[in-house]
């Protein structure tokens, strides 16, 4: 299928970008830093290895996601690679498609060493392993393809550096949807308010993901919120992918 | 016979700069391609070669017009089932060997297996490149890229074959070796398409030609058509006489040694310099009549607008 | 010249395309839909909530103000502004565990900025219960900020409120000797030594500012005082010899002329506007001729 002979390819050449590398080395030298963070604390020291290798793994997912994302699709298109394949009898969402699922699996699989590292560090503390960890590397997992959709939708109009600065600007938005809703709750209600509810509904929650607290403190984590949150992200990373073939269909290849 | 390739008054514009300013490219370009033929495009740089012809293949949309190929709208990907396109200064993947980056488009194109392992086999002997078949991209020369991006170009056995000033770069040994790979195509009975300034190249190998000049197309039709046989001027070059002798003759463009580079423009004059030359015991070297070349037509044209 | 043409014109190719595109945004509107109404679902499911969970590794201001490159004015901003929505919302019932931590980040970060002392202080006295709390606060903007006499003002009307009235009257003075302190600061430091029974030094107080009054409700509010302080005085010293005289005697005297007879008081002090103090036969109790602050 062409979808997959491009996703294929697409893996092909991001296993070959340094600053994947260079971005796994900073997640494997924070999370061993981890270890020795937590010598310092006084008490749960479990706790400081487990907040620390989480955010690594979430963070650098995300850079990876969005630098990869954003390079892949903007060098094909400058250095002309693209010409040939586009002429091919393919349609461009297939092309899209392909670089999608090509981006999603070299992500799973950084997250998977990044992962075992993690676990392999936790184990020989505690000698256990928590199933609510590996839920929550998950979801992190989906907020990564989420973000990979995101970087490539931005690739696909814009030079690289700003596409990241916008897909940073997503992320940190995603964030920050708790603050949106105090705001709505101070706000008398009128169309003002009815406004910000529309943005509020409409823009990224990227908390729906994050079990990191809930992990930490080994808190229950609500099944509902697990299944519910799994569909909220495949939802919207199909609305990304969709606009983004919405722009790309028409682009002109000058 | 039917037409390979047609466009019907094609439009294309770009808006360019920080404030868009909207540049007309393509200003209702027409011109056929008939099955079986070998069609030169001609035009000066900047003419709109290269975007005619991203618009015939989809990487660009045009303002308005019609582009069909083999019958089939242009804009479907179906109508790319059996086309072959190598574009200019051609870039791929450079970390493929020559094999994995054809056995990628194969891949892309549906061609598996046993099938695809000879379809390769045999396009790496037709351009020459068997020994560097599994060396990187990276590594190869412009003649290399050009000669294994006309091997991608033809994998899945188009019946048109678009070539975007293929023999750029290329040293005159490649130049004659695309030719008469170009030439063979035809011979297969494929539809050739192909863009260049190179005149000479256009001259030799194609049956039809269409001239486009800041995005229109000031002439078309076959070169026999075009370049008449008309000899426009006789160039004589004579041993052992003074220039002075044949003033009334004809025009010496040059003078080296004791030899004299003759223009004769009237063809009666020509018997007369023979004769002179005899007379005065020197040596005819040579007798080259120039007949009018595509390139003369072109200046004219490009003068003329 | 080139215009959009009329629907019947456009070739099937195009046509195709159009479909395509109608497609496309179909389904792009169907998930927003979607997905929108997964998030209203999201917001529906509880999720609890750790308590100061997301700083609980904030680290002390000292470190944070290295990270925060010279931004650590912003950064004070920022964490102040996060804390007044954090301790605004009732929903998180052991907030208060790192309101000493959070407020000492933001006044390592921006001594200067004088908000989050007292904010900081009123959460701790109003909403965790912890005027200790409130003081330390108050301690560490003055020390940071000596020129601020608000500082030791607020704490010596939390430690008023208290009745803690040694540690009011101690703040009072504290923010008395700085100058630019509003002349109400010395009228609560003689309130408060009031209060302590430091009756010399009220009066004191009080007389220097009914001497340095100058509008002149001041001067009736600091007669007031005086007044007050000159009634406790002598109430106290005649109920005493009252008391005295019982021991002595076994019975209440007649009146209180009776006591100098006996040698117990010089003289009969009169209140500060000169009239006599009442006495009690029948309970012994001096009483001042009226309530001191409805005069």
């Amino acid at each position: 299928m062409k979808i997959t002979t491009i996703a294929r390819n697409t893996f092909k050449e991001a296993k070959r970008d340094r600053v994947l590398y260079l971005l796994f080395f900073f997640a494997a030298g924070c999370l061993l830093f981890s270890r020795f963070l937590a010598l310092l604390t006084v008490g749960d020291r479990v706790k400081i290895i487990k907040d620390v290798g989480l955010a690594s793994i979430s963070i650098f997912g995300m850079l990876m996601a969005i630098l990869m994302g954003t390079g892949l699709v903007y060098k094909e298109i400058d250095k002309k690679t693209i010409f040939t394949l586009l002429a091919k009898p393919i349609h461009r969402v297939e092309f899209l498609m392909g670089k999608f699922l090509g981006l999603v699996l070299t992500i799973f699989i950084m997250t998977v060493l990044m992962a075992v590292i993690f676990l392999l560090i936790l184990f020989l503390h505690t000698f256990t392993i928590e199933w609510s960890i590996l839920i929550a590397i998950l979801y992190i997992f989906f907020e990564l393809c989420l973000m990979t959709a995101v970087a490539l939708l931005f690739s696909t109009f814009t030079t690289p550096i700003l596409a990241s600065l916008y897909s940073l600007g997503f992320y940190l938005i995603g964030h920050l949807s708790w603050s949106l809703e105090m705001l709505i709750k101070k706000v008398k209600s009128g169309t003002g308010r009815a406004i910000l509810r529309v943005f509020y509904t409409v823009l990224p929650d990227l908390e729906n993901f994050n079990f990191k607290t809930e992990v930490v403190h080994n808190l229950p984590i609500p099944t509902k919120l697990l299944g519910i949150s799994f569909l909220y992200g495949v939802v919207y990373t199909a609305f990304i992918l969709l606009l983004a073939m919405v722009i790309f269909r028409r682009r002109d290849f000058i | 016979m039917g037409k390979a390739l047609e466009l019907e008054k094609v439009y294309k514009s770009y808006k360019l700069g920080f404030i868009p300013k909207k540049k007309q490219v393509l200003k209702g370009v027409s011109f056929y391609v008939n099955e079986g033929e070998i069609f030169g495009y001609l035009g000066p740089n900047g003419a709109g070669k290269t975007t005619t012809i991203k618009c015939i293949l989809n990487l660009i949309f045009p303002d308005a017009g019609r582009i069909t190929i083999f019958g089939e709208d242009s804009l479907k990907p179906k109508a790319r089932q059996r086309v072959g396109f190598l574009p200019e200064n051609p870039y791929f993947y450079d970390y493929l060997t020559g094999r994995e980056f054809l056995a990628f488009y194969a891949d892309l194109l549906g061609i598996h297996g046993r099938v695809k392992e000879e379809k390769i086999r045999y396009l790496l002997k037709l351009v020459g490149m068997e020994r560097a078949a599994d060396l990187q991209l990276r590594k190869y020369s412009r003649g290399m890229l050009q000669r294994i991006g006309l091997a991608q170009a033809l994998l899945n056995d188009p019946v048109l074959v678009v070539l975007d000033e293929p023999m750029g770069g290329l040293d005159p040994i490649g130049r004659k070796e695309f030719r008469d790979i170009i030439v063979n195509l035809k011979k297969e009975g494929k539809t050739v398409f192909l863009s260049s300034h190179i005149l000479q190249d256009i001259e030799m190998i194609c049956d039809r030609v269409a001239i486009i000049l800041a995005g229109e197309i000031i002439n078309q039709g076959y070169l026999g058509d075009l370049i008449s046989e008309k000899v426009l001027y006789t160039e004589i070059t004579i041993a052992g006489i003074p220039a002075a002798e044949f003033n009334h003759l004809g025009e010496s463009v040059s003078t080296s040694g004791d030899r004299v580079l003759l223009k004769v423009y009237e063809e009666r004059n020509i018997d007369q310099v023979i004769n002179l030359v005899q007379q005065k015991k020197g040596k005819i070297v040579s007798l080259v009549p120039r007949t009018e070349t595509l390139e003369d037509i072109f200046v004219n044209m490009v003068k003329n607008q | 010249m080139v215009g959009k043409r009329a629907v019947e014109e456009r070739s099937s190719g195009e046509k195709l395309l159009h479909r395509q595109r109608n497609l496309l945004v179909l389904f792009l509107i169907v998930s927003l839909l979607l997905f929108s109404w997964l998030k209203i679902q999201t917001d529906k499911v509880a999720r609890k909530k750790v308590p100061g969970s997301s700083i609980i590794y904030l680290p002390s201001g000292k470190y944070l103000k290295y990270v925060t490159f010279g931004y650590s004015s912003l950064a004070a901003d920022i964490i102040y502004l996060w804390a007044i929505q954090y301790y605004g919302s009732y929903d998180i019932p052991d907030r208060f565990k790192y309101l000493e931590h959070i407020f000492s980040i933001i006044a390592e970060l921006d001594p200067k900025y004088t908000d989050p002392y007292e904010v900081g202080a009123l959460i701790a006295v109003y909403d965790a219960h912890d005027p200790e709390l409130a003081y330390k606060i108050l301690d560490m903007g003055l020390q940071k900020n000596p020129e601020m006499w608000i500082f030791p003002f607020q704490a010596g009307h939390i430690a008023q409120m208290q009745k803690d009235f040694e540690r009011a009257r101690e703040y009072y003075r504290q923010a008395m000797e700085i100058p630019g302190a509003p002349p109400i600061v010395k009228r609560l430091y003689a309130n408060a030594a009031y209060k302590t029974m430091d009756y010399q030094e009220a009066w004191a107080m009080w007389k220097e500012v009914y001497e340095t009054a100058k509008e002149d409700w001041v001067k009736e509010i600091a007669y007031n005082h005086l007044y007050r302080v000159k009634s406790t005085v002598d109430t106290e010293a005649l109920n005493e010899a009252v008391k005295k005289f019982k021991e002595r005697y076994g019975r209440l005297p007649a009146d209180l002329k009776a006591l100098v007879r006996v040698g117990l008081i010089r003289e009969v002090p009169k209140d500060l506007d000169g009239k006599d103090y009442v006495y009690d036969p029948k309970t012994g109790e001096v009483k001042p001729a009226r309530v001191w602050w409805k005069r």
